[in-house]
């Protein structure tokens, strides 16, 4: 008999062996369940490990579902275990992940044009490794493609989906607050000339 | 242990251009052209003294700032008294959208550092439950050695047959050698025409026969056989001619 409780139970061992983000349409077949109602269980089960705030959390990634381990657990774990082979980005594979990731999808040439220099290598590379991939062709001439991120993006960022890209709105602002006070400037030398 | 060296090179153009900038103190909408310019140009001799390559487009920013310094040296008033855009315009706003990405880039970082101090788990390997689990063989040490010599022999044979196989490839028939058989046909030949198949191997390949076409057309030249063909696609028949200079008159190829 499948009640609730046994519903969440699987869908516990499916995530604990699943390992990589589960999604959630797969467990909801597996149990004979709506995608819906499969979706608040999953919920629900989030919120009570955060709530006893265990040692193990369950993150959301793309409207799939995975086990990781707490934050703060991080130093602990490190000390415990041989160091972890990090998963250090170039400054220039940082550069080029920004502009695909905000401006999606984009072409090689809109990068290009924004950096000032070609990005061919790093977006290769970005390419093998998983985390940008191609997304059809854009109407402009020549076709070119349109790049955008992966599912292995958002979970090496750790986004539960792309709006949950850092925010810098409040840097934009500082440079609207800065672009007035210079037409204002400017405004001022041309009348100097005229007189 | 990794040992990492941190250089500091510039990303492109813009990143240096910015890093001047800032570093002038100026407001990137309001450059004082003609002293970046200067720095800039500078800044781009010392890369090539330490010999970095320079990219072009470093100089193409170059020239671009240059021509910004004639323009800025113009008067801004056309002669309606209209007020024409900064001519730096165009570059603060290339500059703007590059810092922005340059501080998104920074926010990803910090977001991927925070990313990592979460573990997760690889999938597990299910194969075993799946039924398509590995074969397990049951033998002592005997027979495994047995299996792992078969095997060897195998493995040997199957190398020295391909060593052959490459020595046959390079010996095969030559034209001199295929139109010989053909004269030797030719001997044996009791009618005046035999079909071209008759001067093919019994187990003829794509090779022998282009061989043995060549073969025939090198001796119809020398005027040694002749050929005849009712129509396209049809039996090609073969005159024998036994020594080079009989019945000259018949040697016609028709296709």
């Amino acid at each position: 008999m499948t009640t609730k409780k046994t519903i969440k139970s699987a869908f516990e061992s499916m995530m604990f062996v699943w390992g990589e983000p589960l999604d959630v349409k797969i467990a909801a077949d597996a149990m004979g369940v709506a995608k819906p109602e499969a979706l608040e269980y999953f919920k629900e089960l989030q919120m009570e490990y955060d709530e006893q705030e265990r040692g193990i959390r369950i993150r959301e990634i793309n409207g799939k579902f995975q086990f990781v381990t707490d934050e703060s657990n991080f130093d602990y774990i490190r000390s415990v275990c041989t160091p972890v082979r990090e998963r250090r980005l170039t400054q220039a594979a940082l550069e080029v992940l920004a502009i695909v990731a905000y401006k999606q999808p984009v072409t090689k040439s809109e990068i290009d044009s924004i950096r000032g220099v070609k990005s061919d290598r790093v977006l290769d590379g970005l390419t093998r490794k998983g985390l940008v991939e191609e997304r059809g062709r854009s109407a402009a001439i020549g076709r070119p493609v349109l790049y955008g991120t992966t599912e292995i993006f958002l979970t090496n960022f750790d986004l539960k989906t792309i709006k949950d890209l850092p925010a810098i709105e409040d840097i934009e602002d500082a440079i609207q607050f800065e672009e007035e006070k210079t037409v204002v400037e400017i405004r001022q030398t041309s009348l100097n000339l005229e007189q | 242990m990794s040992y990492k060296v941190k250089l500091n090179i510039f990303e492109g153009p813009f990143d240096l251009l910015v890093y001047l900038i800032e570093n002038a103190e100026m407001s990137i909408y309001d450059i004082r052209v003609s002293e970046i310019t200067a720095q800039y140009i500078r800044h781009i001799e010392l890369m090539k003294e330490q010999d970095v390559m320079v990219g072009a487009e470093f100089l193409v920013l170059a020239a671009t700032l240059i021509e910004l310094k004639s323009k800025m040296l113009l008067p801004r008033i056309k002669v309606d008294g209209e007020i024409e855009e900064d001519p730096r315009a165009e570059l603060a706003q290339r500059l703007i959208e590059y810092t922005r990405f340059k501080k998104r880039a920074a926010a990803l970082e910090e977001q991927l550092g925070y990313a990592m101090t979460k573990f997760a788990k690889p999938k597990e390997d299910l194969t075993p439950y799946t039924g398509e689990a590995d074969e397990y063989l049951r033998m002592d040490m005997g027979e495994f050695i047995e299996a792992f010599k078969a095997f060897i022999y195998k493995k040997q044979k199957s190398e020295e047959l391909k060593a052959m196989h490459h020595r046959v490839e390079r010996e095969r028939m030559s034209v001199a050698a295929k139109k010989k058989t053909i004269r030797q046909l030719f001997r044996k030949a009791k009618n005046r025409f035999i079909s071209f198949r008759d001067l093919l191997l019994p187990d003829s390949d794509r090779y022998d026969k282009v061989i043995t076409f060549v073969s025939l057309l090198e001796m119809i030249k020398a005027g040694l056989a002749g050929a005849r063909q009712s129509g396209n696609f049809k039996e090609i028949e073969v005159e024998v001619k036994r020594n080079g200079h009989d019945d000259e008159k018949n040697n016609q190829i028709s296709v």
